[in-house]
């Protein structure tokens, strides 16, 4: 994978900066943070290299940060959250691709939160680390393929469903990562653990199921929320006070 | 001569993070980033890393050393050294201003 990385930068760039990069990326695990932090690194190089010769934009850049990551959570977990109540009735006769428009939009967010968020996770919990991005990630594409059924006027299938466990269960490894390695919260974890398990202790039952399916959402999304928050302020930028 | 900074855009932040690492002495590519997260507790990807080295390579602000097992230690330059501590005032100079104007003590 570190090859791979290394060459989706310019051959100029690689030529200057390869060997010492690549002797910088074998020093440790890299986990979905760094992989689209480097993928950032090597699309600035390229947007660089073509800038050569005329003014470059001195605003171009793109880094992966926890700042980034938290915004994307803070989106993205409601959206994904109030989709799924759509789709399930909860909010009344709504049409339900708004929904599925909702719950895909919001996968995608949260799929750069957990790559955002999971900078010091994946130092000492690779495995863990890349199994939360990567169920989520099979994810989306079973749900984005699900919303376009449903937007032509077909009934919700598996995949549908089988999103959604992907999600539960990548939140839920993300939580075990999160609570091991001791960052943001330990008490977010928590909740963010007990809202994929509550909602699916749930089932599809009527009663008190449906209150416990009610309430693992609630918990997920407001986890989520919470975890990103604590990702914007421990990353709030320095350098925009006193410029010279 | 200084350099300025903000001109970096989005690599403003960990350029000026890692002028700071280097201001106690030359360091190669990943104790800068390890420097950088102990003083933070943010964390420093490699592609950022190496986005806001060639930016200040570029500037003058920072100069490669020899590589030593293919690790290449960088170093603060005089522009570069010059240009932090002008930064680095300007951000003191508008902290204590903010501290004054909340009546909290100065450092």
């Amino acid at each position: 994978m570190r090859a791979l990385l290394i060459s989706l930068y310019p051959d100029r760039w690689r030529a200057r900066y390869g060997e010492e990069f690549a002797a910088v990326l074998e020093e440790r695990a890299l986990g979905p943070f760094d992989v689209a932090d480097i993928v950032l690194g090597a699309l600035d190089a390229q947007l660089r290299l073509r800038g050569v010769g005329m003014q470059p934009e001195p605003r171009k850049g793109f880094t992966m940060s926890l700042r980034i990551g938290g915004l994307a959570a803070v989106i993205g977990a409601p959206l994904w959250t109030s989709g799924f109540m759509i789709a399930n009735g909860v909010a009344g006769n709504v049409d339900v691709r708004i929904a599925g428009a909702m719950i895909v939009v919001g996968s995608v967010a949260l799929l750069v939160a957990l790559a955002g968020l999971s900078a010091f996770q994946a130092r000492t919990q690779p495995v863990l680390s890349w199994a939360a991005f990567t169920l989520p990630a099979i994810g989306t594409i079973a749900l984005v393929a699900d919303a376009i059924r449903v937007a032509s006027g077909r009934d919700v299938t598996d995949l549908f469903y089988f999103g959604l466990l992907t999600f539960f269960l990548g939140s839920l490894l993300f939580a075990i990562a999160t609570y091991r390695t001791g960052v943001l919260s330990r008490r977010a974890a928590i909740l963010l653990g007990l809202g994929p398990l509550m909602a699916l202790a749930g089932g599809n039952g009527d009663g008190l199921p449906e209150v416990l399916i009610l309430a693992g959402l609630v918990s997920f999304g407001l986890a989520w929320v919470v975890l990103g928050v604590l990702a914007i302020r421990a990353d709030r930028p320095t350098t925009a006070l006193g410029r010279t | 001569m200084t350099s300025n900074l903000p001109s970096f855009g989005r690599f403003a932040e960990p350029s000026l993070l890692i002028l700071v690492s280097l201001s106690n002495g030359p360091k190669h590519g990943y104790a800068i980033m390890q420097d950088v997260e102990s003083g933070t507790g943010r964390p420093m990807g490699a592609g950022t890393l190496y986005a806001a080295l060639v930016r200040l390579e570029q500037e003058g602000l920072v100069e490669a050393l020899a590589p030593v097992d293919r690790r290449r230690p960088y170093r603060l330059s005089a522009v570069g050294a010059s240009t932090l501590a002008e930064h680095l005032r300007g951000l003191s100079k508008f902290a204590q201003q903010g501290l004054r104007q909340l009546g909290e003590p100065q450092p």
